[in-house]
């Protein structure tokens, strides 16, 4: 699901988390499910041209990025591999479910005119998707599993120059979309124990320093994550 | 810049609800005048009811947000009157209550309507048995279902009754890995003190 | 385009008289995409071939996959259908579609609504034309080049205070006209493998003909005037149908080509598992017009009891006191004509009970229960029985 929005009328950065929730480094092994990673371009018209190049180099960029991140806390990350499971559909089930899980909480969370009074306690993070997430055989020995999403289109010159000119005459134009979720699941659980869901993400995935930036953005606020120095330029 | 949004194929969709300051709490107390009709009930816990409407005669409860969780009451559908309100009348229209229609036909309306309005692409009707809704005879039903929207598998229960020529329908509808067990227990409480 | 377009009309015409073999264009094997753009729409179809592949609306069924495939590799021929995947997509609407890696998706509503293996193979081959020629890649270049003149035009519009609308009319009619000469292109070539692949010719514009038909009963089924013609609409992106059908006869005629085997049989065996399935997510869609219209294209060869069935659905569904007693009857037939499934004794005994007629209503409803003892409805329908 993707938003084209002007950027002031809704979410900005979010970040959910489960109370008291920590990592501790070392101690658990982390399932990097399949990344929904997807990189185009957005034509002056706002057609969306996917390109495979980027994607592809987003793929890999993303991708060490995590797991040079996730190394630094001595965590393992190991990609998703169905092997001979056979558990593709279940676990696009649980991709969908996660989907599902995800906007419900930025509907009805993250949107401040539109909380569920019942989440609205502060501190509160109740989220999660079911511990039947442990019984798959492709995530036997690890911890969590890390859901991932990201979704840019990056502007073509015609488009900005188009934002700009349109500011002059009052014809709101958005220029680019970048956005990304992140959830940490515990897969004993099935527990969301944190989601970070970015609607205006910095960072050029396409290469590697803008992969890592785009990681740390993802990854801020990740339990028990060591706060990094700021990067140049880095988004807040 | 709206005309051309529309005419041309733009793949980004816009889906942010606008901030609607309508979701109010449902506390463990008597609730009368649901779906704004003759229903009431009383919840053993917290629930939410949300302001937004699918129709003039719906009222929608969740717990975790309606795409995890959701309790639908239909409150005196009349005869020739559709479940929802409907998306596109012209082309799509939804199957109305049908005068001197029975328990039995009442899954078959609903599926029929989910088909239509929610793009849903397969439904089973698993089981259906007489039961009673606020005192008067009906039916309780389960299904499980898949729309096209999010291809999520759902599940469902729900109890109907026609009375005095309106459709009486309350159904609960989960996500059936995980949410769908979750509070099937707290709606069942609920459907038992249904009344009208 | 319109040269283009002229010069493959040429060329069929030309060589309606040589042999099957020289019909077609050379096929190169094994097309990679290589420039910027073509990676791009490869790399998304990739995408969703996994999420097809793991989708609960996907209908895995082998041997209707194989006979699928069969229909395309008897079109198109062995050496171009070799590496193309089908997948049948639980949609109830008439659609199919081919990604540019090769991924052809059918809906299950084109498998309803095709009266013969001639209109299948229409239809794949259609759409195989439009990867053969490679048009998701031009037409996307094609929407990309007009929709940014159309965006610059309403902000001029918006700086100078001018109504540009008429302007923008103008540039997006231009971009869907293109596609339309793409569908007629791919029309073209799509009769092409038809004629070499040895189909009746005459099923090409007869796909047209059925879908026009089914509209207009839509329309008149929901009380509306059915559309007086079918021109080019302004942002209809295929041509319009009966222009469609106008040109394959045409062509047809010259192929002159009547008498051929349509495989109408082959096709009803291999569908037939789906079809109960298939018929009644079609009757509860609610368009009684239309759903009327498709029964009656499939009972072209006779009412068999699948098809009495789903009318006598149809009727009980829409629910007024006169389709009730219509229903009735169509339930009957389809017994007489040797359907067993209990549920129609269930749906018999509803029509029954509803008609005012409770004591065959009943009757009906206990031969349900005596032939399916453990009915997940067993109950419910007890208590029909007991009022």
């Amino acid at each position: 699901m993707a938003l084209a929005i002007s950027t002031t009328a809704l979410a900005q950065e979010k970040t959910g988390a489960k109370a008291g929730f920590t990592l501790k480094p070392g101690t658990v092994r982390i399932i990097l499910m399949r990344p929904a990673i997807s990189v185009g371009s957005q034509s002056t018209g706002g057609m969306r041209e996917p390109n495979a190049d980027w994607t592809n180099q987003a793929i890999e960029n993303l991708t060490a990025a995590l797991k040079r991140t996730q190394g630094k806390l001595g965590n393992e990350v190991a990609l998703y591999d169905e092997g001979v499971s056979g558990e593709g559909a279940l676990t696009s089930q649980y991709a969908n479910l996660f989907g599902a899980v995800s906007n419900s909480v930025i509907e009805y969370q993250f949107f401040a005119g539109n909380r569920l009074p019942t989440k609205k306690r502060s501190k509160e993070f109740d989220w999660g998707v079911g511990p039947g997430l442990s019984q798959l055989k492709s995530l036997e020995g690890a911890d969590y599993a890390l859901f991932i999403h990201t979704r840019d289109d990056y502007g073509s010159t015609g488009r900005k120059m188009l934002q700009i000119v349109g500011l002059l005459a009052g014809v709101g134009v958005t220029s680019g979309i970048h956005q990304g979720d992140a959830g940490l699941v515990d897969l004993k659980t099935g527990e969301l124990v944190w989601l970070n869901a970015d609607r205006a993400m910095g960072g050029d995935v396409r290469t590697p320093e803008g992969a890592e930036k785009r990681v740390a953005q993802l990854l801020e606020g990740f339990p028990g994550k060591p706060v990094d120095p700021a990067a140049p330029g880095a988004k807040k | 810049m709206k005309k051309i949004t529309a005419l041309i194929a733009v793949t980004s969709i816009l889906s942010c609800e606008p901030a609607l300051a309508g979701n109010s709490l449902v506390s463990p107390t008597a609730q009368t005048g649901i779906a704004k009709s003759s229903l009431s009930a009383t919840p053993d816990g917290e629930w939410n009811r949300l302001g937004r409407r699918d129709g003039k005669f719906v009222e929608l409860w969740t717990k975790d947000g309606d795409s995890l969780n959701k309790v639908s009451f239909f409150g005196g559908v009349p005869v020739g009157e559709a479940l929802f309100k409907e998306v596109d009348k012209k082309n799509r229209p939804l199957p109305k209550v049908s005068d001197g229609m029975l328990i039995t036909d009442i899954p078959t309306l609903l599926e029929s309507s989910y088909r239509i309005q929610f793009d849903v692409r397969t439904m089973t009707i698993e089981s259906q048995e007489p039961a009673t809704l606020g005192g008067h005879p009906g039916l309780r039903f389960a299904y499980t279902f898949v729309s096209g929207n999010d291809e999520v598998e759902r599940k469902g229960e729900a109890f109907g009754a026609v009375v005095k020529g309106k459709l009486y329908l309350v159904s609960y509808e989960a996500p059936s890995i995980y949410f769908f067990d979750k509070d099937l227990p707290a709606f069942r409480h609920l459907a038992s003190t249904l009344k009208m | 385009m319109r040269k283009r377009l002229l010069a493959a009309v040429a060329l069929v015409a030309a060589t309606a008289g040589v042999k099957a073999a020289d019909l077609l264009p050379p096929f190169t094997v094994g097309y990679e995409p290589t420039n910027v753009d073509e990676r791009g729409l490869w790399m998304d179809s990739d995408n969703r071939e996994r999420q097809i592949r793991d989708s609960k609306l996907t209908v895995h069924d082998e041997e209707l996959n194989r006979y699928l495939t069969g229909v395309l590799c008897r079109t198109v021929g062995a050496e171009r259908c070799r590496g193309v995947r089908i997948y049948v997509m639980q949609v109830p609407a008439f659609n199919a579609s081919m990604s540019p890696n090769g991924m052809m998706e059918v809906w299950t509503g084109l498998l309803l609504r095709v009266q013969s293996e001639a209109e299948l193979a229409t239809i794949l081959g259609h759409e195989f034309a439009h990867f053969e020629l490679r048009h998701s890649l031009d037409g996307f270049k094609q929407q990309r080049r007009s929709t940014n003149a159309g965006a610059w035009l309403a902000v001029l519009g918006g700086l100078s205070n001018t109504n540009t609308s008429g302007l923008q009319l103008s540039v997006i009619a231009s971009s869907f006209k293109y596609n339309r000469d793409q569908e007629q292109a791919a029309d073209l070539l799509g009769f092409r493998y038809l004629a070499a692949a040895g189909y009746p010719t005459s099923a090409a514009p007869d796909v047209w003909r059925h879908v026009m038909a089914e509209q207009d009963a839509t329309a008149v089924g929901h009380g509306r005037r059915p559309k007086p013609e079918y021109q080019d609409g302004f942002f209809n992106t295929h041509p319009a149908s009966a222009r469609r059908a106008i040109y394959l006869e045409a062509e047809s005629k010259k192929i002159g080509d009547t008498g051929k085997d349509d495989g109408a049989a082959r096709l009803r065996a291999a569908i037939a598992p789906h079809l109960p399935e298939w018929l009644d997510a079609q009757v509860k869609l609610n368009d009684f017009g239309g759903t009327e219209y498709i029964l009656e294209q499939l009972a072209g060869n006779g009412w068999s009891g699948d098809l009495l069935y789903a009318r006598g659905e149809l009727y009980r569904l829409r629910g007024n006191p006169r389709d009730l007693a219509t229903s009735i009857d169509f339930y009957k037939g389809a017994i007489a004509a040797g359907y067993r499934q209990p549920q129609v004794q269930r749906n018999l005994g509803m029509a029954l009970l509803r008609s005012g007629r409770p004591a065959d209503g009943k009757s009906a409803l206990g031969e349900y229960l005596r032939l399916l003892p453990g009915a997940n409805d067993a109950k419910a329908i007890q208590a029909l029985m007991a009022n």
